[in-house]
């Protein structure tokens, strides 16, 4: 590893050379525009307005126009998007969507709903900036059981559909609450366990097995049901563990067929 | 308290096994290794890969054909239109469809542009890993520009779902291809001003020069593929050897390691090797713009909208910003896949560093794994 005097000088000289290159290219930047944008409040115009056309934002339903046929549910590979379609009890000849939920918390912008859509109801905007303090108030109601829509006819020979401006029906949802409001009450999930025709094998299953000494192998999941059937509570608990094998096929869960 | 350091002093630990990751900066996503180091040398580092398995094969099983495409997106999320094209590939040789020329030039276009968007990051990181942070915006300002094209184009900056089974989602914008070849001027510009602020610079190439050198026969034997097997000196490229899509079409150069700082494969050719394939991949995004058609043309062939092929199974491969990419897909008839696989570069990779960490420094890790261009999500999927 004998280095000679010149090759060591001359390392150095490359070193120093070519510190010199990448630091003329640095202090060349102390005269260049800046390309860093302070968001969001020293851009020219809003955000929203500066993206490109084809932005795949928040999903937007004009409902004037939605024909109702589930293409966009059935396309969606993580099944964000619900639809409920009723007969108008009014009008029998009439279907009605009772239910058009977009969970945008779960979408994941992949565009591939708006695709099949025959009418172009459904849209991705330019919106992005949607967030809220609660998880819920990002699933979109575009119609509901009070009022619900009829659904569109669609004319073969239309070329084209009247549709509300992209994006305003949307912002019109975003606004009409703040961010920071408390969610939408939902009823609890309710757990196929703790529903109110299983409670009654479930108690006296229960009440059958608590002589039983059957160690409980992890925490019981405390349904709601067993205190009101008169059963003393720290006993149905302690017992109601080992029990859903037995009760099992008393009430075969309507998910595993 | 003295007594205890006295203790540990006198029982002369010589082997310390230490966790490199999973939430380490420099292990570019989160990967964990297992390295047994004697002071400063490491006498090998054990990838323990699986800690971002997101279990993406089975999501393919579960979801229909068309549905699993921006789940391919989230294979490698740093060069996502690759992952894309590789599953659209697949699925139409299972469904005999001929994808409509100008479709197959738009991919290429896609493609390329992301390779250089992945490539940005691959070289910027691995300057920053080294200890010099400028060369890293520099590549970030110019990627930026990429994702505004890309976003131009399909409506999103990362997870794409540009390609479809059948085609493409969408034709150019309008001016679209104006602004890109306006940008490749700059780029080509940017190219040698970014080999002046870091390839070049002596203190970088020393450092990088005759590290963790992956042989000629040890590249093949553990399947690198891509920039990796290329740098060691492999002249392999499967866009020129097995063209796909487009590539037929267009000229340019599979640049290969020859040992530019001192021995073939070591680090500073698996980086320089990027350096070289951004400029050829701007080559490609040029004669392709300037030879594509004005007016729109078919971009999709005729699937149904329920995609249903028959029996079979087919291998698509593709050549990935990390090397080649293959899907292996299996239909038993009906509208859902029976097994989707996707090989990646950066697993294959991740298998080599246990071989070639011994000997090697601490400090060569962070090195390797950034020359190696791994990113965690392709490793697990």
């Amino acid at each position: 590893m004998a280095q000679s005097v010149s090759e060591y000088t001359g390392a150095i000289k490359d070193t120093v050379k070519s510190f010199w290159h990448g630091m003329s290219i640095t202090l060349s930047h102390l005269l260049r525009r800046p390309i860093t944008v302070q968001y969001p409040d020293r851009t020219p115009m809003p955000v929203r307005d500066m993206l490109p056309p084809r932005y795949r934002g928040f999903l937007e339903v004009d409902t004037a126009i939605c024909t109702g046929c589930q293409a966009c549910e059935r396309a969606c590979p993580i099944n964000c998007i619900q639809i409920t379609l009723e007969k108008d009890p009014a009008n029998p000849k009439q279907r009605v969507v009772t239910q058009f939920d977009i969970d945008e918390a779960k979408c994941m912008f992949c565009g591939l709903c708006v695709e099949p859509c025959p009418t172009g109801s459904i849209q991705h905007t330019r919106e992005f900036e949607g967030s809220q303090r609660n998880i819920r108030n990002l699933t979109f109601r575009w119609s509901d059981a009070l009022s619900p829509f009829p659904v569109y006819k669609v004319d073969k020979n239309a070329e084209y559909y009247p549709r509300a401006p992209l994006g305003s029906l949307l912002r019109a949802k975003l606004e009409a609450h703040p961010w920071n409001e408390a969610g939408p009450v939902f009823l609890p999930p309710e757990a196929p366990g703790a529903a109110k025709p299983v409670a009654q094998p479930k108690a006296a299953a229960a009440a059958g097995a608590a002589g039983a000494a059957a160690p409980a192998p992890r925490a019981a999941p405390a349904p709601k049901a067993v205190p009101t059937n008169g059963v003393p509570a720290p006993a149905a608990a302690a017992a109601a563990d080992p029990v859903p094998a037995a009760e099992k096929p008393v009430t075969p869960n309507p998910e595993t067929k | 308290m003295e007594k205890l350091i006295l203790r540990r002093v006198d029982r002369n630990y010589e082997e310390m096994v230490l966790n490199f990751g999973p939430q380490h900066p420099s292990t570019h996503g989160v990967i964990n290794f297992i390295v047994e180091t004697d002071g400063e040398v490491m006498k090998r580092a054990i990838p323990d890969v699986g800690y971002l398995h997101r279990s993406i094969e089975k999501i393919g099983e579960a979801t229909g054909y068309p549905g699993f495409m921006p789940f391919t997106d989230r294979i490698d999320y740093v060069a996502a239109m690759f992952a894309n094209e590789g599953y659209a590939i697949a699925v139409e040789k299972l469904l005999k469809v001929e994808v409509p020329p100008r479709a197959q030039w738009l991919r290429a276009i896609s493609c390329e542009l992301v390779r250089i968007a992945s490539h940005l990051i691959a070289v910027g990181t691995m300057t920053m890993d080294i200890g010099a942070f400028t060369p890293m915006v520099h590549g970030l300002r110019e990627r930026e520009e990429i994702n505004d094209f890309i976003e131009a184009l399909c409506g999103a900056r990362l997870t794409y779902n540009y390609h479809r089974i059948g085609g493409v989602a969408f034709d150019l914008p309008e001016g679209w291809r104006d602004k890109v070849l306006a940008f490749l001027d700059r780029f080509d510009k940017f190219l040698p001003e970014f080999d002046r602020l870091i390839t070049f610079n002596e203190i970088y190439k020393k450092r990088l020069a005759k590290v963790a050198v992956v042989s000629r026969e040890q590249a093949i034997s553990y399947g690198l593929v891509g920039p990796n097997l290329r740098g060691s000196g492999v002249d392999w490229d499967l866009r020129r050897d097995m063209p796909y899509g487009a590539y037929p079409n267009f000229e340019f150069e599979v640049p290969v390691g020859k040992g530019w700082a001192g021995a073939v494969g070591d680090c500073f050719d698996r980086y320089y090797v990027r350096c070289l394939e951004m400029k050829e991949s701007s080559r490609i995004v040029r004669q392709a713009l300037e030879t594509i058609g004005q007016t729109p043309e078919e971009i999709m062939a005729k699937v149904p909208r329920n995609v249903k092929p028959d029996a079979g199974e087919v291998l698509s491969r593709v050549e990935s910003a990390r090397g080649e990419m293959a899907y292996y897909v299996v239909s038993d008839g009906t509208n859902k896949a029976y097994r989707v696989r996707a090989r990646t570069g950066s697993f294959t990779a991740m298998s080599i560093i246990e071989d070639i960490s011994g000997g090697l420094m601490v400090a060569d890790l962070v090195a390797l794994i950034s020359s190696l261009d791994v990113v965690a999500p392709e490793i697990d999927r």
